[in-house]
């Protein structure tokens, strides 16, 4: 609309968008690009701390990470826990969200309290889960559950562990599938359901088509965006059990924390980053694939 | 359903569910809250005690000593990365959302897949990195750490806050001789200041709830909160209400935030991409 006309004549059309990004962008290049080829020249290498040289050894470090047994082990703990919390998330997320999407009293306080668990740091909800589910002196461990007849160890059992710290993600993590999906489902207009409703459709008719084919996109963030977190999770499973007992709940993240920081053996750490890093992506792009 | 009118039934079937919830959500908060304020005698008792003389013991302890230096460290960490996204991420936003690009569509692309990396790649590199400028255990190197995930965040977030606003306000003070910094500071930054107030609130909370960098670059002197909540659990001789109270004061900035921050967390958490 002629603006340009005013433009100072030193101003270069792009060349001022340049030095507003050039700050974060070098901040940026030396703590995010660097590091990440820095992660795959390290996985090429026998890279470990106190130790002199550091050889190449091109894939030695996939074939010795994917065939050693603590792999197959954290996968099959990985899938169960990753598939498991996702999936129980999502639905509980879902109903809490379409509950709280009605003209409900006292709704604002209620989505305030179910998004509260978001905010609280992960390692307070694993420690707050781990103190109430111990045996000796926990109100649910040592008390309820003994009085309803139930006497077993929940975090000490190999095979209620799991469960346990499932039972924690649950609890911290419903709140993003919540709020996500409520998001979804509050940008759906209701005159849509006016009109089906007078055509005579039921409840059953209106959510599988109306609100489920609207809220989709909202479905698929959501799923995507729990799946890579649950993938991720370190610390509320560090606190409540660190991987044990024994294996039981060592999932990706705390192999890897062990094999680099306690075994000091950085190269194979890196390739098991990126070996989870080929996952994530490989399971995000076929959930995009599968729901739209 | 769907604001049909309700049957009271219904609604009260409703509301169950959701309070049977809430009482999930709330109970072990609750349990340890209040086990913070107990003597070491009350808080293993089984059956525990509903009524108890209420005692400070355990607060005193944790702020006394060395373990009110880990507040200290979050704190400062969590400030100072406010404090850096805030001056990188502004103008890196503002210059992101004027640029039209095949190339900072890539750069968009890529601050975008930081999002879907794990934590563990980064870790790696950047504890060798740190380690070999000696910086291992320094506030200095949690504060880099975190900066790798709060910063591209901002960027991202502002970049979409300032592409909403209106290209005519800036167009308005080009007319008037205003230059791009001064457009940015007297224009648009009061323009997104609720944007902007959210991105410090989400930088703070998700500097303070870190666990696993400050975990790995910390020992002893830079440890923050977190990571002496988890190595307190981690020992074999639990002092339970010294832990419960270290845990509920981790918590106040979740309680002050929750409220302002309920509605944007979402569009942060998932970089943008719901509104």
């Amino acid at each position: 609309m002629g603006v340009r006309v005013y433009w100072p004549p030193e101003e270069n059309k792009l060349s001022w968008q340049y030095k507003f990004l050039l700050p974060a962008l070098l901040v940026l290049l030396s703590i995010v690009a660097f590091p990440t080829f820095f992660l795959f020249y390290v996985s090429f290498h026998e890279w470990v701390l106190f130790k002199r040289g550091m050889p190449f050894i091109g894939f030695e470090n996939f074939s010795r990470v994917l065939t050693s047994s603590e792999f197959l082990q954290s996968l099959k703990v990985s899938v169960m826990y990753t598939f498991s919390t996702t999936t129980l998330t999502f639905i509980l997320g879902l109903g809490l969200a379409l509950i709280l999407n009605e003209q409900l009293k006292g709704r604002g306080i209620m989505r305030t309290l179910i998004a509260l668990p978001l905010v609280i740091p992960p390692v307070v909800a694993g420690f707050a889960w781990k103190f109430a589910l111990n045996r000796e002196v926990g109100v649910i461990g040592a008390f309820i559950l003994p009085a309803m007849g139930f006497m077993k160890s929940l975090l000490a059992d190999p095979s209620l562990a799991l469960s346990s710290i499932i039972l924690a993600d649950i609890w911290s993590k419903t709140s993003l599938m919540f709020l996500i999906l409520l998001a979804g489902l509050q940008a759906v207009s209701p005159d849509l359901y006016e009109a089906a409703r007078i055509d005579g459709a039921s409840s059953w008719q209106l959510f599988s088509h109306i609100t489920f084919p609207l809220i989709k996109p909202a479905i698929i963030i959501a799923l995507i965006i729990r799946f890579i977190d649950a993938f991720n999770v370190f610390d509320a499973i560090f606190v409540m059990t660190s991987g044990g007992p024994g294996t039981a709940t060592q999932t990706f993240p705390l192999l890897g924390w062990k094999i680099g920081f306690l075994y000091f053996h950085l190269g194979q750490a890196a390739t098991l980053a990126i070996i989870m890093l080929i996952m994530t992506i490989g399971v995000s792009i076929f959930l995009i694939r599968r729901i739209t | 359903m769907y604001g049909q009118k309700y049957s009271n039934l219904k609604k009260l079937v409703l509301y169950a569910i959701v309070f049977t919830y809430l009482v999930f959500v709330l109970f072990p908060l609750i349990w340890l809250v209040q086990s913070s304020f107990k003597s070491m005698y009350q808080a293993l008792k089984i059956p525990p005690a509903l009524i108890w003389r209420p005692t400070f013991e355990a607060y005193q302890k944790a702020l006394g000593g060395g373990m009110l230096k880990a507040f200290l460290n979050s704190a400062i960490v969590s400030l100072s990365n406010v404090v850096l996204v805030l001056v990188l991420g502004v103008s890196a936003g503002y210059a992101l959302a004027n640029l039209k690009t095949k190339a900072s569509q890539n750069i968009g692309f890529w601050i975008l897949t930081v999002r879907m990396a794990p934590a563990f790649g980064i870790i790696v590199p950047l504890y060798i990195i740190l380690r070999s400028f000696r910086l291992v255990d320094t506030i200095f190197a949690v504060m880099v750490a975190h900066l790798t995930i709060n910063l591209p965040l901002a960027i991202w977030l502002l970049k979409s806050y300032f592409e909403e606003i209106p290209s005519e306000l800036a167009e308005a003070a080009i007319v008037d001789g205003a230059t791009r910094t001064q457009i940015l500071l007297y224009v648009l930054v009061p323009v997104a200041a609720p944007m902007i107030v959210a991105v410090s609130a989400l930088v703070f909370l998700l500097s303070w709830n870190e666990f696993l960098f400050a975990f790995v670059l910390t020992s002893e002197a830079a440890r923050t909160v977190p990571v002496l909540v988890a190595s307190l659990a981690g020992t074999m001789r639990f002092d339970w209400p010294l832990m419960c109270a270290l845990s509920t004061l981790a918590l106040i900035p979740a309680f002050v935030l929750v409220v302002y921050l309920q509605r944007y967390i979402v569009r942060g958490l998932t970089f943008g991409a719901v509104k």
